[in-house]
């Protein structure tokens, strides 16, 4: 199972158990955060995060003499949620941090020896919305 | 005769491997125990000498003793070459591991294949105890890894296949 469809995943779940899902907010399951008419769709339909794809790059960890080298997988995935700034929902901050908590989901039992795991967001205040971008990046052996 | 490097960089060249016989530490042998994962690998043949002074010279003199042989390297810690391999059937160094001959003491033979394993490939051989074993791990290197030493106990002999 990719990163991507991991995270998805784990935010899929209600606010309860870890992700997003509730009455004000929801998951974009399966498109990728595109433009329509120079739009981007998470700030057409706010309170719904979406998920980009992987960025990834392999690199060699270990060179050995056999040539079996050790390579690491830096992995880097976006999401993006928008709100309305003049009217932040109550539970804002729980999905945030669900939002940040999902990277640990990446994990040795869904196939992943991580050996890093990172996430963090950027806000930016646009007009009346404020739109979340998180980064989340993973090291893998 | 033009001069020719001999490269490693293919992955088939420098190989290390031990048995506990001479023939079975061969590098061509089937069931020689071929060391994976190997980062890099020294032969040490250093004379082992004695300095002396004369009063009618300002520089030292020196005579040789018995030669001082090792074979050293680093490693990626392998499951199977580190604490053995009980599916092996013919070489006690690969079913015990190299752990485990280390800790018994038991003399093994080596070679260092320099060419590969075709015919007329050279390689050094002789006979020694493991050591120097320390594995090592943490988060930044992210898998274990170990120095690894053969204290000869003989000669190095150069040979070819």
């Amino acid at each position: 199972m990719s990163i991507r469809t991991l995270l998805l995943t784990q935010l899929a779940n209600t606010t309860d158990n870890g992700g997003v899902a509730s009455t004000d907010y929801s998951l974009e399951a399966n498109e990728l955060p595109w433009s329509a008419s120079g739009e981007s769709l998470y700030v057409k339909n706010m309170r719904v995060v979406y998920v980009g794809d992987e960025d990834e790059a392999k690199v060699q960890l270990y060179r050995t003499l056999d040539q079996n080298a050790v390579y690491q997988t830096d992995t880097v995935v976006q999401a993006f949620l928008t709100e309305d700034a003049k009217n932040i929902k109550a539970n804002n901050p729980t999905v945030i941090q669900n939002m940040l908590d999902a990277k640990s989901v990446v994990n040795t039992d869904n196939g992943y020896n991580v050996q890093n795991s990172e996430s963090g967001y950027e806000q930016e205040i646009e007009d009346d919305y404020i739109t979340y971008t998180f980064e989340y990046t993973f090291t893998t052996i | 005769m033009a001069n020719q490097v001999i490269n490693v960089t293919a992955g088939s060249q420098a190989i290390l491997s031990l048995g506990n016989t001479s023939t079975l530490a061969e590098p061509d042998n089937a069931n020689a125990m071929k060391i994976p994962f190997l980062q890099d690998i020294s032969i040490s043949a250093a004379p082992g000498t004695v300095k002396y002074s004369v009063l009618d010279s300002s520089a030292s003199k020196a005579f040789t003793t018995v030669n001082e042989n090792s074979v050293s390297g680093n490693m990626l810690v392998d499951e199977d070459a580190f604490f053995g391999n009980a599916s092996i059937t013919l070489n006690s160094v690969g079913i015990n591991g190299l752990f485990a001959t280390s800790v018994a003491k038991t003399e093994i033979y080596f070679s260092v294949a320099f060419e590969g394993t075709d015919s007329g490939d050279h390689y050094i051989e002789g006979s020694g105890f493991i050591g120097g074993l320390a594995p090592t791990a943490s988060m930044d290197a992210a898998v274990w890894l170990t120095p690894i030493e053969i204290i000869c106990s003989s000669e190095l002999t150069a040979k070819t296949i």
